[in-house]
C-alpha cells in the first residue's frame, strides 16, 4: 500500500506551540510545552534527551497515541488536533508504522501472522504476499511460520521491522528500537532500519539516548523538561 | 487471515495456554445444568400432561367416584364411541405374611382405547405390546409385587375374597397417573372379577374412569351434552383441555430443580465474571497494540468479542451434550416416581441450555471485556495506563436482568420472581458483609500471628471481594444442601420421634356398617385398643353462604385443596378427643345441619360461625350451618376431620366407618386374619406409608442434591477463578520470598493456611446460615420440633477445609516450582 504524501508541501509534520500539561495535588506540570516543529517528508529525525525529558510524550502526540493539552498537530495535512480517536486510528493505519523497544509482536500469531496483521487490518487482499515478501528482505523467510517465542530478539524486532515497513508508512516512529538488543545485533537493526527507510523513502522519527545512532539521522532534536533545546 | 481468522488464531492460543479453561468449565457447568433441567421439565410435561390420547388411554375420559348413569353409556352408543372403563382404589395384599399396600386397577374390555399396555413373562427382554388387559380369573402385576410379596408368574395372589392367577408383568401402562396413589405398585384384573373380590360396596373408596374413544364431531357431541349433566365430584378429562395435572410432589421438584439450576449459572456466572476480568486484563497490551495498528474501537470490541462467541459456542453445545447424559442421569435417580415411558424432549428445551449459555456468557462476561475497548493506545509506550473499569451498574444490572429472567421462567410469576430476586440479592448483601466483617476482624489479629500464619491469611484478606465471592459460593450451595438433607431426615424422624408410644399406626378404612360390630369384637378378642370409630361420608364442599367456594379459594392453599377433593364428612355426638372448641359452642339439642369446621380451613376460606355451608354427596346436596369452630392435632395419627355434623345429618347417605389401632411389630400377623376376615376393608399401615413417603422424599432430595453437585462444582470454578485472578502476583511473590530465603514447606503451609480459613469461614457460615433458615422453617411452617444439630457444626467445617484446602493448593501448586530466578528475569 502505497501512502499518498501531501503533493502540495513538502512538510509531513508540523506542529505549532504544542503542549502537555498534567494536574497533579501540586499544581499543573508541563509535561512538553510550546513544541513548534516541521518535519519534511523522508527526513530523519533523532529524538534526544533524558529520562522524563517528554521524548515519549512527544512521539505520542505526534503518532496520535495521545491528545495535546494545548497546541495543535497537522499530519501528512490532516489536523490531528480535534480527530476522535477512532479518525486517529485511522490515521496511524494509514500512515504510521511503529517499532518499539520491547519489539510488541502479538505471542500467538507467527511472524508472517504478525506483519500481515497491520495490511489486514486496513483490508489489504494481499497482506500474505507482501509480508512474505518482507520478511525475505529483513532475512526471515526460513522464520515465517515461528511465534515470538521461538525467534530471539534480534529476529523478533527484525520481524517488528517488517510489520512497520509493510505498509509502506509515510512516518515511521522508532521507540529505542535497539534498546532490549545487544551492541552487535543493535548493529544490525540499525542498518536494516535505516535500509528500510531509504528503500521507502520514510519519514523516521527515532527516540533514543545514544548520541552515535542519533548523528545517524538528519536532524536531531534535544529535549530538556519538556522544551527543546 | 481476515478479522475473524484473527479472532479464532488468537482464541486458539488463548484456550491453549490454559487462559480460558476456568471460563470453559464454569460455562459447561452452567449449560450443563440447565439443560438437564430444561431437558428434565420437558419431558416430565410432555409425559405427564402429554396431549395425547395415549396418556388418558382415550379420546375422552369421565372421572367419577360412582358409576355413571346408564343413559350416558347408550348416549355415547348412539353416537358409535367406543367404550372402556376402570376402576381403581387401593388395598393391601398378603401372601406369605407379607402384607403390601397396591394400586388396584380393574379394566374392562376394549381397555386401553388408545396406547398400549407393555408386559412381560420373565425378563423385559421379552416385553410385548398388547392392546386388552388381562383376561378373567388373571392377574398382571408390576415386578416389585413379585419379590414383595415373595411370588412368582403362576402363583395364585388373591385380591381381597377372589383368588387369581399372577400371568403377565407390567412394564407400562399408558395412563398411569403422577398421584401419590400411582406410587403404590400397580395390580391389574379384570373388571369382571371386581365384584368377586367383594372389595367394593357403597361408600367404597373407589375412582372410576369411562372411557370413550371415537370420530371428533362425536366427542364433541358427547362431551356436550354430557357435562352440564356432570356432578361436582365428577369430571372429563379429554386431549384438549382437563389435561391431567402433574402430581404436586413432582411439579414442585420440577421447581426447586429449576431454582438450583438458576444456583448453578449464579455461581458459575461469578466464575466467568471473574475469569473474564483477568483475560481482560491479560490482554490490555495486545489490544494497546492493535489500538496502535489502527484498530477501531468496534473492531476491537467485535474481535473479542467473537472469540466469546466462538468459545460460547463450542462450550455450549458440549454443556448441552452432557446435560442430556446428565438428565437422563436425573430420570434414573427419580424413576420410581415417575412412569415407565417418558417421552422424548423437544428440541426447544435442547436449545435451552444452548440459548442459557450463551446469554450467560453475555452477561457475566461482556461487562469486563466491554473494558477492552476503552484501553489507551498510548499503553505501547507506557505499561502503567489502564482503562477506566466498566460500570458496576453496567456489570450487576446485566447479571441481576439475567437472574431475574431466569427465575421468572421457572416460577412463572412476576411477584414471585421480584420477590426472589429482592430476598436473594438482600441475603447475598448482608452476608457479603457479615463476611467482610469477619475479614476484618481477622485483620485486626495478624499482628500477633506467626510468620505462615500472618502470610496465609494475609492472602485470603489482600482481596476482599474475591475472597467474598468465594466464600459467598461454597457457603451458598453448602447452605442448601445442609438443608435439603436435614429437613429430610428431620421431617420423618421427628414427627416418628413426637408420637407417642402405642400412637395408634394402623388405619381401618371402609368398615361398612353391617360389619363395625364384628370388626370392633375382633380387635377386642386380641387384645387391640382401637379408637374411636367414626362414621363417613364422602362430600364436597361446594358453596359457602350460597356463593360457589371457588371463589374463596387462593391457589396453593390449604381451602384450595380441601375443595379440590371429596371430603370425608362425619358426625359425632361428643366433641372427639384431642379437638378443642375456639368458636362457638357443641351441640347440645339433637338438631340436624349443623357443622363444625377445623379452624384453619375456616380461616383459610374465611368461614365464620353461623355461614351456610352447602355439600353434595354423590349426586344430592345438602346445606348446614356452622356453629362451632374446632382446633385439633393432625399428628395424633386417630382419624380426624375437617368437617364434623350434628347426629342425623348425613344419615340419608351411604357411609363406612374408619378407626385407627396400635399393633406392635410381633403382632403384624393378626392382619392377615383381620383382611381376610374383612376383605372390604382397607388396612393402611403407617410405618408402611412412612417408608413409601419417605422413599419418594429421598429422591426428590437425592435429585435436587445432584443438581447442588454442580453448584458445588461451580463454586469450585469461583475458587480457581480467583486464584488464577492472582496467580502472577502470587508467582511474583512466591519467587520473592524465595529469594529472600523461604523453604517451599514455608510457602506451602501459607497455602494450606489460606485455603483452610476460605474452607473453614464458608463451613461455619453455611451451618449458621442453615441453622437459622432450619429454625425458622421448623417453628414457623414445618411445626416440627427444632434442635441445633451439633454434628454439622464440626462436619460441614471440615468438609469445607479439607475439600477447598486441597483444591486451593492444588490450584496455586506451579508456585512452588517456578524457579525463582526464570520469575524474576521475566519481570
Amino acid at each position: 500500500m502505497q501512502t499518498q504524501v501531501n503533493q502540495k508541501s513538502n512538510d509531513i509534520i508540523i506542529t505549532e506551540g504544542l503542549g502537555k500539561s498534567v494536574v497533579t495535588s501540586e499544581g499543573i506540570l508541563h509535561i512538553l510545552a510550546s513544541i513548534d516543529l516541521i518535519i519534511k517528508s523522508g527526513e530523519s529525525i533523532a529524538i534526544i534527551g533524558e529520562s522524563g525529558s517528554g521524548k515519549s510524550t512527544l512521539i505520542s502526540l505526534l503518532a496520535g497515541l495521545d491528545t495535546p493539552s494545548y497546541g495543535s498537530i497537522t499530519l501528512n495535512g490532516k489536523s490531528l488536533t480535534n480527530m476522535t480517536e477512532d479518525g486517529r486510528a485511522t490515521v496511524r493505519n494509514a500512515l504510521i508504522g511503529f517499532v518499539f523497544q520491547s519489539f510488541q509482536l502479538l505471542p500467538g500469531l507467527t511472524a508472517l501472522e504478525n506483519v500481515m496483521l497491520p495490511l489486514e487490518l486496513s483490508g489489504d487482499k494481499n497482506a500474505r504476499i507482501a509480508a512474505t515478501a518482507l520478511l525475505h528482505r529483513v532475512g526471515l523467510s526460513h522464520r515465517l511460520s515461528h511465534t515470538s517465542k521461538q525467534l530471539s530478539g534480534g529476529e523478533q524486532q527484525r520481524v517488528a521491522l517488517a510489520r512497520a515497513f509493510v505498509t509502506k508508512p509515510a512516518i515511521l516512529f522508532a521507540d529505542e528500537p535497539t534498546g532490549n538488543l545487544d551492541s552487535k545485533t543493535g548493529k544490525t537493526i540499525i542498518d536494516l532500519l535505516f535500509e528500510l527507510n531509504l528503500e521507502n523513502k520514510t519519514t523516521l522519527i527515532l527516540v533514543t539516548h545514544d548520541h552515535n545512532l542519533a548523528s545517524l539521522c538528519d536532524r536531531t532534536i534535544q529535549l530538556n523538561a519538556g522544551l527543546i533545546v | 487471515m481476515s478479522r475473524f481468522n484473527l479472532a479464532l488464531r488468537l482464541l486458539w492460543r488463548d484456550s491453549r495456554s490454559g487462559e480460558l479453561t476456568i471460563l470453559i468449565i464454569a460455562l459447561i457447568i452452567a449449560v450443563t445444568s440447565s439443560t438437564a433441567i430444561a431437558i428434565f421439565s420437558d419431558r416430565l410435561q410432555r409425559t405427564m400432561s402429554n396431549q395425547s390420547a395415549e396418556f388418558l388411554a382415550a379420546d375422552l375420559v369421565i372421572s367419577s367416584p360412582a358409576p355413571i348413569s346408564t343413559d350416558w353409556l347408550t348416549k355415547a352408543k348412539q353416537l358409535n364411541l367406543a367404550q372402556a372403563s376402570t376402576a381403581e382404589f387401593s388395598s393391601v395384599l398378603i401372601e406369605h405374611d407379607e402384607l403390601l399396600l397396591a394400586g388396584i386397577k380393574a379394566v374392562s374390555a376394549y381397555y386401553p382405547l388408545r396406547g398400549f399396555l407393555k408386559t412381560t413373562k420373565e425378563d423385559y427382554l421379552t416385553e410385548t405390546i398388547t392392546n386388552g388387559g388381562p383376561e378373567q380369573g388373571t392377574v398382571w402385576l408390576e415386578k416389585r409385587i413379585l419379590s414383595a410379596l415373595k411370588l412368582k408368574l403362576g402363583d395364585p395372589l388373591t385380591v381381597g375374597e377372589k383368588q387369581l392367577t399372577i400371568t403377565r408383568i407390567i412394564t407400562y401402562e399408558p395412563d398411569k397417573k403422577g398421584d401419590f396413589y400411582s406410587f403404590s405398585p400397580r395390580v391389574m384384573i379384570n373388571l369382571t372379577d371386581l365384584q368377586a373380590t367383594g372389595i367394593i360396596q357403597p361408600g367404597s373408596q373407589v375412582r372410576y374412569f369411562f372411557q370413550f374413544s371415537g370420530e371428533v364431531p362425536a366427542l364433541t357431541e358427547f362431551k356436550q351434552w354430557v357435562k352440564p349433566q356432570l356432578n361436582p365430584s365428577q369430571r372429563t378429562l379429554d386431549i384438549h383441555e382437563d389435561r391431567p395435572e402433574l402430581g404436586s410432589a413432582l411439579n414442585r421438584a420440577d421447581r426447586y430443580l429449576g431454582l438450583s439450576s438458576i444456583l448453578v449459572i449464579l455461581i458459575s456466572g461469578v466464575a466467568i465474571a471473574m475469569a473474564t476480568r483477568r483475560y481482560t486484563e491479560r490482554h490490555f497490551n495486545a489490544t494497546a497494540l492493535l489500538r496502535c495498528l489502527g484498530c477501531k474501537q468496534n473492531e476491537i470490541l467485535w474481535l473479542y468479542s467473537s472469540q466469546f462467541i466462538v468459545l460460547g459456542i463450542v462450550a455450549s453445545a458440549l454443556g448441552c451434550l452432557l446435560g442430556w447424559f446428565a438428565q437422563e442421569a436425573l430420570f434414573h435417580l427419580l424413576k420410581e416416581l415417575l412412569p415407565q415411558q417418558i417421552a422424548k424432549s423437544g428440541l426447544l428445551a435442547i436449545s435451552f441450555g444452548f440459548i442459557v449459555g450463551m446469554v450467560t456468557l453475555t452477561g457475566f462476561a461482556l461487562p469486563p471485556l466491554l473494558r477492552l475497548k476503552h484501553v489507551s493506545p498510548l499503553r505501547v509506550l507506557r505499561r502503567e495506563l489502564e482503562p477506566l473499569p466498566t460500570s458496576a451498574w453496567l456489570i450487576y444490572g446485566f447479571s441481576i436482568g439475567l437472574i431475574g429472567l431466569l427465575i421468572w421462567k421457572y416460577t412463572n410469576d412476576i411477584k414471585m420472581t421480584t420477590a426472589i430476586l429482592v430476598v436473594g440479592m438482600l441475603t447475598l448483601l448482608v452476608l457479603g458483609l457479615l463476611i467482610y466483617v469477619l475479614l476484618i476482624l481477622a485483620r485486626q489479629l495478624l499482628p500477633s500471628m506467626s510468620l505462615p500464619w500472618r502470610f496465609g491469611l494475609q492472602g485470603l484478606l489482600k482481596n476482599s471481594p474475591a475472597s467474598i465471592s468465594q466464600i459467598l459460593a461454597f457457603s451458598i450451595t453448602l447452605v442448601a444442601m445442609v438443608i435439603s438433607f436435614t429437613v429430610r431426615t428431620d421431617l420423618i424422624d421427628n414427627w416418628q420421634k413426637q408420637l407417642p408410644d402405642n400412637a395408634p399406626n394402623h388405619f381401618a378404612l371402609n368398615i361398612f356398617p353391617n360389619q363395625q360390630a364384628a370388626f370392633k369384637q375382633e380387635l377386642q378378642e386380641k387384645n387391640i385398643n382401637e379408637s374411636q370409630f367414626f362414621p363417613v361420608v364422602k362430600g364436597r364442599l361446594v358453596e359457602i353462604n350460597n356463593t360457589p367456594v371457588q371463589k374463596f379459594v387462593t391457589k396453593d392453599t390449604q381451602g384450595e385443596n380441601a375443595t379440590n377433593r371429596e371430603l370425608s364428612l362425619t358426625w359425632a355426638k361428643e366433641l372427639p378427643e384431642d379437638n378443642k372448641i375456639v368458636a362457638g359452642n357443641w351441640w347440645i339439642s339433637q338438631q340436624i345441619g349443623l357443622v363444625s369446621i377445623e379452624k384453619k380451613l375456616a380461616d383459610n376460606l374465611k368461614i365464620k360461625l353461623g355461614d351456610l355451608l352447602t355439600f353434595t354427596v354423590g349426586n344430592q346436596q345438602m346445606n348446614a350451618t356452622v356453629t362451632s369452630i374446632r382446633e385439633l392435632r393432625w399428628d395424633t395419627m386417630k382419624p380426624n376431620f375437617y368437617m364434623v355434623f350434628s347426629p342425623g345429618s348425613l344419615d340419608n347417605y351411604p357411609s363406612t366407618f374408619i378407626t385407627s389401632f396400635y399393633l406392635p411389630e410381633t403382632q403384624k400377623n393378626i392382619l392377615n386374619t383381620l383382611i381376610k376376615k374383612f376383605p372390604a376393608t382397607t388396612i393402611l399401615e403407617v410405618d408402611l406409608i412412612l417408608r413409601q413417603f419417605k422413599k419418594i422424599l429421598t429422591q426428590l432430595t437425592q435429585a435436587i442434591n445432584y443438581l447442588l453437585y454442580f453448584a458445588l462444582m461451580a463454586g469450585f470454578t469461583v475458587l480457581f477463578a480467583a486464584v488464577y485472578a492472582t496467580l502472577d502476583n502470587r508467582i511474583y511473590e512466591g519467587a520473592l520470598m524465595r529469594t529472600l530465603g523461604a523453604k517451599k514447606s514455608f510457602l506451602r503451609k501459607t497455602h494450606i493456611i489460606e485455603f483452610s480459613a476460605l474452607g473453614l469461614i464458608s463451613g461455619l457460615l453455611a451451618v449458621a446460615v442453615s441453622e437459622a433458615i432450619i429454625y425458622a422453617l421448623y417453628t414457623r411452617v414445618l411445626a416440627i420440633e427444632y434442635q441445633p444439630s451439633l454434628y454439622l457444626w464440626a462436619i460441614i467445617p471440615f468438609i469445607g477445609i479439607l475439600f477447598i484446602g486441597i483444591a486451593g493448593c492444588w490450584g496455586v501448586r506451579h508456585i512452588l516450582n517456578k524457579s525463582p530466578l526464570l520469575v524474576l528475569r521475566d519481570l
